[in-house]
């Protein structure tokens, strides 16, 4: 952070300014010629805490998908695949226990189980050929999407949620100023999106304490940096790989658990999370975890402001922010060069 | 020794003073500094030997002239002209060649492919669509270097199928493609035979007048009999430099790297 | 993907004319009289549909075989193209088409489809390997949902209708028997350019640059520039692909260049094998015919006739398992385990590959 500041001094005032700016944006009270020009506060509130609770399900499914690029240097694109089955597997557990909270572990399982029996049976047996392996992840996609089709049909699941997360929320973000008492008005939220926000914060913070403090992250860093290193140090680096795989894809499934509460399940999400996944990993970072989440939040709220304030050309702006971090920065932007 | 000097006339730069000129030239990889304060001058036709252990910074010093990566401070200037920021393959149409000390040829295609690919990578036709004729000069001026480091019997095969020293011919013959100002040798004699290593300096002492060189040689002998100067390096600086015979006396030299050697 | 066309002749020997093999002459004799012996529906349906896709996939095995860049871009700049033709040309969407004559609205749209595949290729090429394949992707989604939502340029979900060939010689070109060998002639010109740039100075260039781009760099090839250029070459063959696709169904929209058919081109490229320019059309031919009679097959064994997306990953797996260079792959190692030296285990005829 501070060598950042010390070598990009301009980027740093405009990225201070820009956040004071956003911060005013948020916590003020707005005045009338904003709201004439943008308009009405709540509807600016909504779109942003859309996108950033959008860019929480964004970082459970990509943050995965990096780990296993990072590590492996496996392209998975069988990744929104694993969502899609583990969102169909917690929808399965969840109506038939009657308890929303076992979804989680149960799709957290069973994908778990799903990646590692694709990292032993598959991928171990074309180690280091990248492209074969990338080939090897459509092929499964293709397969998954037509045995989940031919599984759960065509039609939209959606997972019910508990009594006590259904239902909106007093925040402490003003929207405006009552014109009849004079009162703050607060910005009411939807329960769910708030506690899904917090949980991939604390996966999110966990994943980088497990990265950052153990001796299991310190190996799979330093495998991710130099796997010739690792294979050296007398590592069981099959059974490293292994794990990480199966703890990818448990993401994957346990990001599909939520996406099914809080949009639905149908034949072809898993291809736009996988999309929504490069994309991410594309504008943060290959690899790199705090780049997926950088990269999460820049994507969903990019998706839901543009949605809201231009909705026809809502799909060009994500592509854009990607075109633009491509053509300036092609490592992504917390990618090593 | 016929090499092709099709366009030797096209000089560019202000001032043709010294053929290379690095004035505090290093390279640091992270925190590691390979090279540092690199200040060397070669004349036009100057043909200079570079000493040094292993990791003396030799390679990593070709790899900054030559572009394979940009040096981290400092100018390279090359004929007069500053090449410091330009990318390999500017530097290589400037006359600019080399040779690679582990062979990075192209497997997969023959003898004379690998020839015609370096002679076509400084010819203009290099983005040509459309396929040489019989008697096109690119194809002549290939098979001429193929001949010229004895390939001809192999000239079909597929490289993959040579021998080590043929390879090292073949690297030879890639460098002296096109019409070259001044050729960067990395330990070229490194595992030949001796009689692959007389037909080496045999090469290296009929090349045009013009045509400068820096040699990266272990081999003593085949270093001092094939340069005019010479250069020593250690830990990533220039330690010494001087004649062939100055280098051969000086305490320092020998202490410092002939004293392991069995030289004699 | 290591080596292609390592002849061991080189560039020199230029008679390659005198030495077609015989079997070219009889597959030349056989698809010029095929229309006296096939069907409509065949020659349309079945071939004209193949030749296509062929040219299509091929596109994608020149950058992938030869330059070792998969893109999977390519089905997109194919749409682009056939969208071009029916904005520039004639389609029953008279609001958004301007009409033009086809010797403007083709060379235009074949321009656009080389200028946005060139846009592509810098973009993807910036970033080394397996990223390609990352990133092209993502631009043939974001091109697809673009064009599912606008409606000013691109109509929007239903895209264009009634996009036909120009009566040029007063032969109606989406007749069977003459559209057969307008595609006949498309799909024989896009091989034999590929097949002659191979052994150009670009073509030898790109293969330099797939094996060893440092070194290509440090004998004075511009990499970047030629993996670019290779992009704009591909673009041109999608380009003529997707306009003779958007004839053939006379209508284009968001789902002709969506996320499905962007994966089927390599697919098929894949499973014609990615060595020889030759692959993509028998990879073509394959899943036309299994596009075509599948359902049938599979209804006749008891399942659903939607399980054809099953089938076709499944052979995809089983190829790329088994034989990464596809059919083309297995023929060569069929070929060569029967010419093999039973003593010495060295191949006795035959290219050794």
């Amino acid at each position: 952070m501070e060598r950042f500041s010390q070598r990009h001094p301009v980027w740093t005032a405009i990225i201070a300014v820009a956040a004071a700016f956003a911060l005013w944006l948020i916590f003020a009270v707005w005045p009338d010629w904003l709201i004439d020009l943008v308009g009405r506060k709540k509807i600016f509130l909504n779109a942003l805490f859309n996108g950033v609770t959008l860019g929480a399900l964004y970082f459970l499914v990509a943050s995965g998908f990096t780990l296993i690029f990072g590590l492996m240097r496996n392209v998975n694109l069988a990744h929104g695949s694993l969502y899609l089955f583990g969102g169909y597997v917690g929808y399965e557990v969840a109506t038939l226990t009657g308890q929303w909270l076992l979804a989680f572990p149960a799709a957290f399982f069973f994908t778990a189980i799903l990646g590692t029996l694709m990292q032993t049976l598959v991928f171990q047996r074309m180690e280091g050929e990248e492209l074969r392996q990338t080939l090897v992840t459509i092929g499964i996609s293709i397969v998954f999407a037509d045995l989940l089709l031919w599984i759960w049909g065509g039609d939209f699941y959606n997972i019910g949620l508990p009594g006590w997360l259904s239902g909106p929320m007093d925040t402490f973000f003003i929207t405006s100023i009552s014109r009849r008492t004079g009162e703050f008005i607060f910005l009411k939220y939807p329960m769910v999106r708030i506690v899904i926000l917090a949980a991939s914060i604390v996966v999110g913070v966990g994943m980088w304490l497990l990265l950052n403090r153990t001796r299991v992250g310190m190996i799979i860093r330093a495998g991710v940096d130099d796997r010739d290193m690792l294979a050296s140090t007398g590592v069981r680096i099959q059974l490293v790989f292994v794990g990480v795989f199966a703890f990818g894809a448990g993401l994957a499934g346990v990001a599909g658990v939520v996406g099914g509460s809080f949009q639905s399940l149908a034949p072809g999400e898993d291809i736009r999370f996988l999309l929504a996944s490069l994309v991410v990993v594309i504008v943060g970072g290959m690899g790199s975890i705090p780049g997926a989440a950088l990269g999460a939040l820049i994507i969903g709220t990019a998706e839901q402001f543009g949605s809201v304030y231009f909705p026809t050309y809502a799909v060009v702006l994500t592509f854009v922010i990607m075109v633009v971090v491509l053509a300036f920065r092609p490592q992504g932007l917390m990618g090593r060069a | 020794m016929n090499v092709p000097v099709s366009n030797m006339t096209r000089i560019s730069g202000n001032g043709v003073g010294n053929a290379l000129e690095l004035r505090g030239v290093g390279k640091s990889f992270g925190a590691l500094a390979a090279l540092a304060d690199i200040n060397m001058v070669v004349k036009p036709g100057e043909r200079r030997a570079v000493l040094g252990s292993n990791g003396a910074g030799k390679t990593t010093l070709f790899n900054c002239i030559t572009g394979d990566f940009l040096a981290t401070a400092g100018t390279i200037r090359f004929f007069g002209e500053d090449i410091s920021a330009f990318p390999a393959y500017e530097r290589i149409r400037r006359g600019l060649r080399r040779t690679y000390q582990i062979s990075l040829l192209f497997t997969a295609l023959s003898v004379l492919d690998n020839v015609y690919l370096a002679c076509n990578g400084v010819s203009r036709g290099r983005f040509s669509f459309r396929r040489p004729q019989r008697n096109d000069a690119v194809t002549e001026s290939a098979e001429t270097l193929v001949n010229m480091v004895h390939l001809d019997s192999v000239r079909n095969t597929l490289v993959s199928d040579l021998s080590y020293g043929q390879q090292r011919q073949l690297e030879i013959a890639m460098a002296l493609s096109g019409a070259p100002r001044f050729i960067l040798f990395d330990e070229p004699a490194a595992g030949l035979s001796p009689a692959e290593r007389r037909e080496l300096i045999d090469i290296l002492t009929n090349l045009p007048g013009h045509v400068g060189y820096i040699i990266i040689e272990h081999d003593m002998d085949v270093a001092l009999r094939v340069s005019d100067s010479v250069t020593m390096m250690h830990n990533g600086r220039i330690f010494k430099e001087g004649k062939p015979a100055e280098i051969e006396d000086d305490p320092e030299v020998q202490a410092l790297y002939l004293g392991g050697e069995n030289h004699g | 993907m290591a080596s292609i066309d390592t002849h061991a002749d080189g560039l020199t020997s230029q008679s390659w004319v005198e030495r077609i093999p015989a079997h070219y002459y009889f597959i030349a004799i056989a698809l010029i009289s095929m229309p006296v012996f096939a069907g409509d529906f065949i020659l349309f349906q079945i071939f004209g549909w193949t030749f296509i896709l062929g040219v299509i996939s091929l596109s994608l095995m020149f950058l992938a075989g030869y330059g070792g860049m998969v893109s999977l871009a390519q089905m997109t700049i194919a749409g682009l193209a056939g969208y071009m033709v029916a904005i520039f040309g004639n389609s029953a969407i008279d609001t958004i088409s301007q009409g033009w004559p086809w010797y403007v609205a083709i060379p235009l749209a074949l321009l656009i489809a080389v200028l946005f595949g060139t846009i592509v290729g810098w973009l993807a090429v910036r970033t080394d390997g397996i990223y390609t394949i990352m990133i092209t992707l993502a631009i043939a989604s974001a091109f697809f949902y673009f064009t599912r939502q606008n409606y000013v340029i691109f109509n929007g979900y239903s895209g264009f209708n009634g996009v036909l060939p120009p009566q040029l010689f007063g032969i109606d070109w989406r007749h069977p028997v003459a559209f057969y060998y307008l595609t006949l002639f498309w799909a024989v010109a896009a091989y034999c350019s590929v097949v002659y740039i191979s052994r150009a100075p670009f073509g030898l260039a790109l293969q330099g640059v797939r094996d060893n781009a440092r070194r290509m760099a440090a004998l004075g090839y511009n990499v970047t520039a030629h993996r670019v250029a290779a992009y704009a070459f591909a673009a041109l063959l999608a380009g003529i692909g997707g306009i003779l696709l958007t004839w053939q169904s006379g209508q284009i929209s968001p789902g002709t260049a969506g996320i499905g058919p962007a994966i089927d081109i390599l697919v098929i490229a894949v499973i014609g094998g990615l060595r020889h320019p030759v692959g993509p059309f028998i990879g073509a031919f394959i899943y036309v015919l299994l596009k075509t009679f599948a359902v049938d097959v599979l209804l006749s064994l008891g399942l659903a006739g939607e399980r054809f997306q099953l089938l076709i990953g499944l052979g995809f797996l089983i190829i790329v398992f088994w034989s990464p260079d596809g059919l083309l792959g297995l023929w060569e190692r069929f070929r060569s385990s029967r010419s093999r030296d039973p003593l010495t285990g060295r191949n006795g005829g035959g290219r050794e590959l």
